[in-house]
């Protein structure tokens, strides 16, 4: 009641003051033209699921591999006219019909130019595990639409785990994608023998996560406690992200019932150092929550990365204030502060008017099967005024992950988001649902990055537009930054009525920058990484020459002074 | 667990200690035999406390076995009082000692707790195990020696060990035997319309699953226990004005105004069996101030153990029922839809439905038999969370409590779940009646051989 009688105001203030400056952005339903057939269905209550954006044959259309939980997942390859296949069958990942999968991300983990893939799992199928927990599972991408099962090759079928949200990120900056993984209870390693009543009482207990160091493309290996991260918690994972612009990835990690067991955490990466520093209570970023998933963005373009943390009853959205400033949650003020449960969420500028909007998939605590609308949030001169109704995008599945990408590569971001099959009777469809953003009506720069020493999509580095005053920054996603999913590595500006772009500038993981000067707009700009050696060495070379021979001049012309006198 | 292997350990060097000091201190038995009986009623709450995945219910039962094994591992040894085989619920095979020859009593007690305890909490940890071993070993050693013959020692322990497994047999029908494997039915499908229990958005627990649904079928203790009359619900409503909706609109306006008094109420008796001994133990735990404060016999100090965890567990297995069977909302589902979005309980919600309150029940059960063994004007100082840290949270200090009488803390223990905002005043009301009633069904039976 007061929470109604205090907002209403300003919402109907916003929504006034910029009806017709832009006019309103429609998304269309084409979950069914598209050929997606989908739902997540859940082992117990109300784990999974999630989603990734990735280009499996590098003809330049994402492709999508979501969890199904307890049945087949699905690999979709994109047609490029708006519709999808899936081969998943085909694709030699038919092993996770094995696993009651959860999360999935990909990266080029070996570093051959191609999109793998990672899955978590909480369990294996066919349900004789005691203590539900089953190995995570890594597919190499062959190169030629198929992948192939490299989880114990890389050391990773050790791990038995309740694992929920995975990330790629560069923790040391050598190229090669590490991991976190949020784990929801308790971790073991190896296989469990006979039980005890003992170990399944213990069960239920709070997790460490895994930090797995990529060895060269070659192995993982868990680092956690190396790293000097020492929490155990409810884990739903992590995001890896420069919150303090130092160019390196930090780490902010999600907890369930954080007022009650473990809360979340914000590490400070201390590289080129082998070590995370826990800043969280200093930062105020030791939330104690149910902190399901988080979405990075600099939602007022003040050069500082905001996060946006999802909840049970009200999310955060945690406004940076700068190095050695704590974060303050404005959630409320803002307007994306409303009654719900809410798992994914993305920021993304849907309707290129130069700043990013919101979009926060809900769904209820399933088998409890309340229908929950999803949120859709414009940004309007940084205050958000929610139109879910008006954009259409306020679907009453069970959601969980969502992922934002551009389909049919016409410019704008598109949306998908995974709904869980509801355990009881429904009042209405919860399925899988893929919304195509129509009509957006400025102009737009996609960005996509080519590591040579960096991840090869450019994972763990960062893409900032300068047009005038303005300056945009987009982190490659490695995933994390929504709920058990990963969005496109592709960047996306919305640029308003802007006819050119300035600035792009390129922060590679580990701090090199790389700048390009009058970019054209509504464009792929497709950015290769500039080999630092010859940079550095011409760095040094040049000015050591011109300092020889201004030297050289001076004493010269002091000789001749020195004669003269 | 690594704090809970440290504990353990202090624990045992606690054990270590005690020995020594007993050693020291040559023929002079410093362990009375109501140390005894203390120093295993606090090894279990030790025990409850810190066994994974325990439940208010489970930790009920779990008491009312170990409680009973006490009484009934020594019963036999006195003339004033009645053994409850015949008298309870189907158990009936309970040995009795043999004509004509000794027994140690306190040594028949220590073998039958250390054997009732590691059966029912055979989920405990090694480490826990081994400090059950080592308590039985310390007593076991110190009372050995005051006897001559080793027979008498060797047939007494026998003895208790052979009522544990007695009472463990019979414990095994009773639909609760390793409850703890089972603490939420995922298959189970709820109630699902206006004013049904909803899964907490404010929890104590990660499960969104109702604890033990089908716990209200167990068998009760006492015969008597069984098919109580189901109590009576204000009908649900959302009119304002409407004694529903007074109900929670009390829980709502009382939150506005809680003092730091309350709030502290509220925390104390939080009991979280995450962290705590949990409802029961806590209970079991003031049993255990009054044994302390009044040494009593060996018998009264078993039977004031008896009849406290019988009347609290068979509180929990109607409680239960009556929870399932009406299978209410709590204020955390109420008050945000028709009264306040925005408002949340001072403490987390339990993952049960709401009416009766379990705490009432069990509180008023114990209280009712406490005072049946001490009568009602037995003050304590109730030291159960003393030293906890504060509470950042909510702002909160476990401050030590004081009472003048049992059915004060009862009284107290069932206003903190109306602080704490997670009960209505009919929930604790009709706990507090139930209780009452239960535990005077238990003081009714045949305790004593020629009652007072």
């Amino acid at each position: 009641m007061k929470f109604s009688q205090i907002h209403i105001v300003p919402y109907i203030f916003c929504f006034i003051s910029h009806y017709g400056i832009w006019a309103q952005t429609t998304f269309t339903d084409i979950t069914e033209q598209s050929g997606i057939d989908h739902y997540f269905q859940v082992y117990e209550g109300t784990f999974g699921g999630g989603a990734v954006a990735f280009d499996i044959n590098n003809d330049g259309f994402e492709d999508l591999y979501l969890t199904s939980g307890t049945k087949e997942d699905a690999l979709y390859l994109n047609n490029g006219d708006g519709t999808f296949k899936n081969i998943y069958n085909q694709s030699g990942v038919d092993v996770t019909k094995n696993y009651v999968t959860q999360g999935v991300v990909s990266a080029d983990v070996n570093r051959d130019g191609w999109r793998d893939l990672f899955v978590t799992t909480i369990n294996t199928t066919d349900s004789t595990n005691v203590i539900p927990r089953a190995k995570n599972l890594l597919f190499l991408n062959n190169g030629d639409m198929t992948f192939r099962d490299a989880t114990t090759e890389y050391k990773l079928d050790q791990f038995n785990s309740f694992s929920t949200g995975p990330s790629f990120g560069d923790i040391n900056a050598d190229g090669y994608p590490d991991l976190y993984i949020g784990n929801y209870f308790l971790e073991f390693e190896g296989t469990l023998g006979v039980l005890k009543d003992a170990t399944i009482v213990s069960a239920h207990q709070t997790a460490k996560g895994y930090l797995l160091l990529n060895k060269k493309g070659k192995y993982f290996e868990n680092v956690y406690e190396d790293y000097d991260l020492d929490h155990s918690g409810f884990g739903f994972g992590a995001l890896f992200t420069d919150f303090d612009n130092d160019g390196d990835q930090d780490l902010l990690v999600n907890h369930d019932f954080g007022y009650k067991a473990v809360h979340n955490f914000l590490y400070e990466n201390r590289y080129p150092k082998k070590s995370f520093r826990d800043i969280s209570e200093q930062y105020a970023m030791d939330l104690k929550e149910n902190a399901m998933g988080s979405a990075v963005g600099d939602y007022n373009n003040d050069g500082l990365l905001d996060y946006y943390v999802t909840n049970i009853k009200f999310n955060l959205l945690m406004e940076n204030q700068g190095v050695g400033q704590p974060f303050k949650d404005r959630a409320k003020e803002l307007g994306t502060s409303i009654f719900m449960i809410s798992w994914g969420a993305n920021f993304a500028d849907f309707d290129h008017d130069g700043d990013l909007d919101l979009y926060v998939s809900n769904g209820d605590l399933n088998p409890n099967c309340t229908p929950m609308g999803n949120f859709y949030f414009e940004n309007d001169n940084a205050m958000f005024t929610e139109k879910g109704r008006i954009t259409g995008t306020n679907d009453y599945g069970v959601g969980r992950g969502s992922i934002v990408f551009d389909i049919e590569n016409d410019g704008d971001l598109d949306l998908l988001v995974v709904n869980q099959k509801p355990v009881q009777d429904y009042p209405t469809a919860s399925v899988t649902k893929l919304f195509r953003n129509d009509e957006p009506h400025g102009n737009w720069l996609k960005v996509t990055l080519k590591g040579e020493k960096a991840e090869t999509n450019g994972i763990g580095s960062r893409v900032e537009v300068v047009i005038g005053k303005t300056k945009m920054i987009r982190e490659i996603d490695g995933g994390g930054s929504s709920h058990l999913s990963q969005n496109s590595t592709i960047a996306h500006f919305g640029l308003g009525k802007a006819q050119k772009v300035d600035s792009v500038i390129i922060t590679w993981v580990g701090g090199k920058k790389q700048v390009l000067l009058d970019q054209k707009i509504n464009q792929l700009l497709t950015i290769t990484e500039v080999a630092d050696e010859k940079q550095s060495y011409w760095y040094v070379i040049l000015p050591t020459i011109l300092l020889i021979i201004l030297i050289g001049f001076y004493r010269s012309k002091k000789r001749k002074s020195d004669k003269i006198a | 667990m690594r704090i809970i292997s440290i504990r353990n350990l202090s624990f045992l060097l606690l054990c270590i200690l005690l020995t020594n000091s007993s050693c020291s201190k040559k023929q002079s038995p410093d362990i009375s035999e109501q140390d005894v009986a203390l120093k295993w009623a606090k090894m279990s709450l030790f025990i409850t406390q810190y066994t994974p995945a325990n439940s208010p219910t489970y930790a009920s039962r779990a008491f009312g076995y170990i409680g009973l094994t006490m009484y009934e591992s020594v019963v036999n040894g006195f003339e004033s009082h009645n053994s409850l085989a015949g008298q309870l619920n189907g158990l009936n095979n309970v040995p009795k000692p043999e004509n004509g020859k000794s027994y140690d009593w306190v040594l028949s007690l220590n073998a039958a707790q250390a054997a009732i305890l590691k059966n029912v909490y055979r989920q405990t940890s090694d480490e826990n195990k081994l400090s059950i071993d080592s308590l039985e070993r310390v007593i076991y050693d110190h009372f050995k020696k005051i006897h001559k013959d080793n027979e008498t020692v060797e047939r007494s322990v026998a003895y208790g060990k052979s009522i544990a497994d007695a009472i463990f047999e019979w414990s095994k029908t009773d639909g609760g035997h390793r409850g703890y494997l089972y603490n939420f039915d995922k298959d189970m499908v709820h109630p699902n319309r206006p004013g049904s229990w909803k899964p907490p958005l404010f929890a104590q627990s990660f499960s969104h699953l109702p604890l033990h649904p089908h716990w209200g079928e167990n068998r009760t203790f006492l015969k008597q226990n069984m098919g109580l009359t189901t109590p009576q619900i204000i009908p649900y409503d959302t009119l304002p004005g409407s004694p529903y909706y007074n109900e929670f609109l009390e829980v709502y306006e009382k939150d506005q105004i809680l003092t730091q008094a309350e709030k502290e109420a509220a925390i104390w008796w939080g009991d979280d069996p995450d962290v705590s001994f949990t409802p029961p133990g806590h209970s079991y735990y003031i049993a255990t101030l009054a044994v302390e404060k009044e040494q009593p016999s060996l018998i009264k100090s078993a039977e004031t153990y008896a009849k406290v965890s019988l009347s609290v567990a068979d509180a929990f297995i109607n409680c239960w029922k009556w929870k399932y069977h009406f299978f209410s909302e709590r204020p955390n589902t109420f008050i945000p839809k028709y009264i306040d979005q925005e408002w949340e309980s001072f403490w987390p919600d339990p993952p049960f439905p709401c009416f009766p309150s379990g705490h009432a029940i069990q509180a008023a059960a114990a209280a009712v038999a406490l005072e049946d063994v001490y009568g009602n004007t037995l003050g304590f100082i109730d030291r159960a969370h003393e030293g906890r840290e504060r509470d950042e949270v909510r702002e909160t200090d476990f401050v030590i409590r004081s009472f003048n009488s049992f059915w004060e803390a009862a009284q107290e223990t069932a206003d903190s779940r109306f602080y704490g905002g997670i009960h209505t005043t009919q929930d604790n009301t009709v706990g507090l009646e139930e209780g009452s009633k239960i535990a005077q069904n238990v003081i009714a039976l045949n305790w004593k051989k020629n009652p007072e």
